[in-house]
Parts: C-alpha cells; structure tokens; sequence
C-alpha cells in the first residue's frame, strides 16, 4: 500500500513534469503565438496587439502564465482552440472515446493473437524454432504499422472490394458498422505488437516450464493442460504483462498515424490537426492527455501485478 | 568491443556480464549458435552499402522528372515511376541515404545526450542521480511519437530539427542504460583503489567505468538506429520531417497513399524499404545482445 501511495505521488510529479516541459515547449516557439494567430488575419495594430496579450494572459511573467494554464487544467479548462474557440477540453472529451476503443480493441487484438502462439510455439527448444520466432518478433518491431495500414488497404480493396466508411460511426449509433471501421486500424496496430507477444510468450513460457514447482505438478500427475494453462501460463504472464504494458506506448504512438491514415477523428487526429493548424492550445491539451494515458496505464499494470501475483507485496 | 585493449580492461563486476572477449574460434562457434547476428550483419552491411554509393549505383537522378507518371516497374524503370514521373528505383536509392543519415546523427545526439548523464548520474550519485534519472522519468512519460512530434511542430519541420527531436527522445532510454553498470562498478575495490592511487575522477570515468558501460550501451545504439529510422519515417510519412522533393522513404509513402489504389507499387516499395532497413538492424542488435551479454540470452 505504501509502495502504491508512492508511485501515485511519482505518477502525479511525473505530470507535473510533463506540464512544464509542454508550457515551455510552446514558449520557445520562434515566433509569438499572436504572431502566429494574426498572420492568417491581416495586420495587427500596435495597441490590438497589446490587447490580444491581455486577452490570451500573455503579457504576465512565465511563472504566473504556468499556474493559470495548470490550475485552469485542474478545474477542467484546457483554453480555448485558435481556429474553432471552441473549449479544449470538450473537444478532448470528444475523442477520447474514439481513440480509446481503438487502443483497447488493439490489446485485446494482440493478447487474443500473441499469448495462445506464443504458448504453441514454447513446446519446443529447437535452434529453428527459436530463430523463426526471434526474426517473426523482430518482424514485428520492425514493419512500420502505417505501412501495413496502407498494405491492408490495398489488398482489402482488390480482393474483396471492400473498402469501410470513410465518416466515422460510434459503436453506440451502429454498433456493426463501427466494428468493421475498426477493423482494418485495429489490424494494423495489433499485427507487430502481436509478433513482439509471440516472442516474449515463448521464452517466459520456457523459463518457468524449467522450474522445480512445473515438475511436482507434472510429477503428482496433472494432465499436461493443466499444467501449462494454470500453473505455468499464470507465472509467464507477469513479464507479458509488463511488456504489453511497455508497449502502450509504441500503442499510443500508433494510434496517431492510424487515425490519421484511416480518418478517424480521435486524439491522435486531433494533435496532428493542431500541429498543421499551429493551434497550440489544442496541441497543449492533447499531448497533455496523452502523458495521462500513459502514465496511468502504467500505474495500472503495477497494480495488476499483485493481482497476477500474490508473492509480489509492496510493502 | 572488438577492440582487445577494451575488452580487456574491463573487469568481471558481481551482477554484470562477464566481459566478452571474441577470439576467432569463439567467435565463429558464437555466431553459429545466433543466426540472426549474421543475418542482420548482411542486411546492415547491403543497406549501408547501397546509402554510400547511392550516386553510383542510381540508374537517374532521384529528383528529375524523366518518364510517365505511376509507370509499373518494367525493363526501364525496375520499380516504376512516382506520381511525378520520377524514377522509383533511384528514390528508394538516395533514400537510404536519407534514412541512415537522419537515424545515425539522431542516435549520436541520443547517446551524448543521455550516455553521458546515465554515467554521470551513476558515477556522482545523490542529488545529481536524482535529479537526472527525475528528467528522464519525465521525457519517458510521453509516448516517443508523441514527443517528437511536439518537439518538431514547435522547432518546425527540417532535418536537422528532425534528427534534434529523435535524439532528445531517445536519450532517456541512453542514460538508463548507462546507469546500472556505472552504479555496479563505481562500488568495485580497485575503482576505490586507483582513486587512493590518485586517479583523477574524469581518468576513472574514462579508463574504468566507460569500458565497462561500452557493450550494453553499444547494443542499445544499434537497437536505437532501428527505432530512429522508424521515427523519421514516420514524421515524414505525417509531413512534419524530412521535406520534399527530398527522396525520404516515409514521404514517399506517404504521398502514395494518393494513388495506392491505380499503381499498388509505389505504396509497397517504399515501406518495404523501411521494414528491411530496420529489421536489420533489430536482427543485429539482438544478434550482439546475445553475443555481448550471454546473461541476457533467452534460454
């Protein structure tokens, strides 16, 4: 438990962190931001300028700007978008569900595919084996997902002639046609990771199938399944879980592109929107959202351990 | 740590790899027992190869515009033509160039960058630790992608601020990996001893503690090459790295997103290119992890 109270905190300085690079970050942009607003409006008159400061908070010195914009995020007020003015934070909430189904259906996607043939592939020792599976994970480190994306489209467009709806559909709305949406990005996200789980299944597999408690099992007369699937598939999956843990990352990095090429409008879409359009308190916002992801699904697979393992106490 | 004067002086510390010293017959039974050292060393080797003589072995000028747009790959033009007419075989040639260039100065901004403060937060310990390790932490809690493509929207899109962005990205991973062998070896008798001898604390750094974080920070830069070509190509697949008309893999992908549906090849080529380049080098680093640290070798 006080392991737990600690890594929150971490996890809450880590944000802090975070703000303070992103604050800076946009600070350092060569250029004003009200430069960079104007430029697409005409020319600004001295004192329109002087008001626009005001208006955005930027004429208060660096640590005053800083604790408006955090305390402003704490009580849930992002600024407001450049282009639309429309408040941050509800487009946020907007897309998150999107880009959370996205990445929640691509682990659910990779567990589904990695674990079972990684588990096959532990029944041998061999050099072959062990080399095709090496190379099928580095396969998967290896092949940029928005080069399968483009592949999946391809081949999903001459051979079955089927391409999926290019305006994007909630499950709510039509629970089926979101499913076929998501199926060609959720494929592109979940192929390479799937070849990385494959990899680690295997030699996790292979390292507690090698220890003492796996042979009692055997040896007081479990059947085979049960000795693979409840004793040792339970003691494997604690650095599987770690590594899918790791991976949200590579994940969250994937879903920007993926949403991009696909057309699907979740946060991903939405940073790289702001990007183009220069509309820095979108761009603030999302990559905001984006360290609390990540940070917390972290926190989140620390917690899973204990539940994967009681020997794992943090105390 | 191929050198012998390396390998030697660096010593077996309690919870380190022992070091590894590569004989020749050592060497050859090693490499037989990772098949994937030698195949990543042959991919690298072509890959490398092709970016160094990129001017030679280019059948026209990567950025002329010389025969039909989206031609399919025949007699004249092995991998077709572009939607600008340009030929595709020369593109993919000059970007290799682009790809190794960008990845390799990135990787290098990355390992000075965070190499040097994993052995200094090892070596000083305290504060300096904490605080440096804290920073790290910090740049870690962003997803890399994410990161990169922050730092570039705000330092604009060039390749210098490319190679900039990916090596602030990547250092963190660096100094981690830096850090554990300093803190091992900085509590090792004869460090404690060559300091009583007089040993000034820059000539410990280097003579003592820099062989002995040489092989996994080594592994961990062919690993990071891998991951840098990767990160450039997306950048420029999304716009924001390399600029056109330049030949970069991942632009040229991206621009064949338009016409992926009439002409297949130009959307294939290009990231074909970027998944053998970096399987190579991930096929490499495997390779020299198991080599380099057998603790590490899976089974």
């Amino acid at each position: 438990m006080r392991y737990l109270a600690r890594r929150a905190a971490w996890t809450v300085g880590a944000l802090l962190g975070v703000s303070v690079v992103i604050f800076l970050l946009v600070r350092l942009l060569p250029g004003n931001i009200i430069d960079i607003l104007a430029g697409t409006e005409g020319q600004l008159s001295r004192p329109q300028r002087a008001q626009l400061l005001r208006d955005f908070g930027l004429d208060r010195p660096l640590p005053v700007q800083y604790a408006l914009w955090v305390s402003g995020m704490l009580r849930g007020n992002f600024g407001w978008s450049f282009r639309s003015s429309q408040p941050v934070a509800d487009l946020l909430l907007s897309r998150l569900p999107i880009t959370m189904e996205l990445a929640l259906l691509s682990v659910l996607a990779v567990a589904v595919i990695g674990i079972p043939l990684g588990v096959v592939a532990s029944a041998s020792r061999s050099l072959r084996v062990k080399t095709v599976v090496q190379i099928v994970g580095l396969l998967g480190l290896s092949v940029p997902n928005f080069w399968i994306a483009v592949v999946l489209i391809i081949t999903a467009s001459y051979l079955f002639g089927w391409l999926p709806a290019l305006i994007y559909v909630s499950p709510w709305a039509n629970p089926w046609v979101n499913l076929q949406q998501m199926f060609l990005p959720v494929s592109s996200l979940a192929l390479g990771l799937a070849a990385v789980v494959i990899r680690m299944t295997r030699s996790s597999m292979l390292e507690v199938l090698g220890q003492d408690f796996v042979r009692v099992a055997r040896a007081k007369g479990l059947s085979a399944r049960t000795v693979l699937l409840r004793h040792a598939l339970r003691n494997a999956l604690i650095p599987i879980v770690t590594v899918l843990g790791l991976q949200t990352g590579y994940l969250l990095g994937g879903v920007v592109i993926t949403e991009q090429i696909f057309g699907l409008p979740g946060l991903g879409w939405m940073l790289l929107n702001g990007v183009y359009q220069r509309d820095y308190p979108v761009v603030q916002g999302t990559v905001m959202l984006f360290a609390v992801c990540f940070v917390l699904v972290n926190l989140i697979v620390d917690v899973l351990y204990t539940s994967l393992d009681p020997r794992i106490r943090y105390d | 740590m191929t050198e012998p004067g390396v390998a030697s002086r660096a010593v077996a510390v309690p919870g380190l790899a022992p070091p590894a010293r590569l004989g020749g017959a050592r060497l050859r039974r090693a490499l037989r027992q990772t098949p994937v050292a030698v195949i990543g060393t042959v991919t690298v080797g072509l890959v490398v190869l092709t970016a160094l003589l990129a001017p030679v072995l280019a059948p026209y000028d990567p950025v002329a515009q010389i025969a039909k747009p989206l031609l399919s790959p025949g007699r004249d033009f092995l991998a077709g033509t572009d939607e600008f007419g340009r030929d595709e075989l020369s593109r993919l040639i000059a970007g290799a160039r682009v790809s190794l260039y960008v990845g390799g100065l990135a990787v290098l901004i990355a390992l000075a960058l965070g190499g040097t403060s994993g052995v200094l937060a090892g070596f000083c310990g305290g504060w300096v630790d904490d605080l440096t390790m804290r920073a790290m932490d910090i740049l870690l809690s962003l997803p890399a992608l994410v990161l990169a493509i922050a730092i570039t929207s705000v330092l604009g899109s060039s390749l210098t601020n490319v190679m900039l962005a990916i090596g602030i990205v990547y250092a963190p991973t660096f100094a981690r990996v830096a850090r554990a062998p300093t803190l091992a070896v900085v509590r090792v008798p004869y460090i404690e001893a060559a300091r009583a001898l007089g040993a000034s604390a820059p000539r410990v750094v280097l003579r003592h503690v820099v062989p002995n974080v040489a092989a996994p920070v080594l592994v961990q830069t062919t690993v990071s090459l891998s991951t840098a070509i990767l990160t450039e190509a997306a950048l420029s697949f999304l716009g924001l790295g390399t600029q056109p008309p330049t030949a970069s893999w991942g632009l040229m992908l991206s621009a064949a997103r338009q016409y992926m549906l009439i002409d297949p090849w130009i959307a294939l080529f290009p990231g074909g290119a970027i998944a053998l380049t970096v399987l190579g080098f991930n096929l490499l680093g495997d390779g020299l992890r198991d080599l380099l640290d057998p603790r590490l070798r899976v089974e």
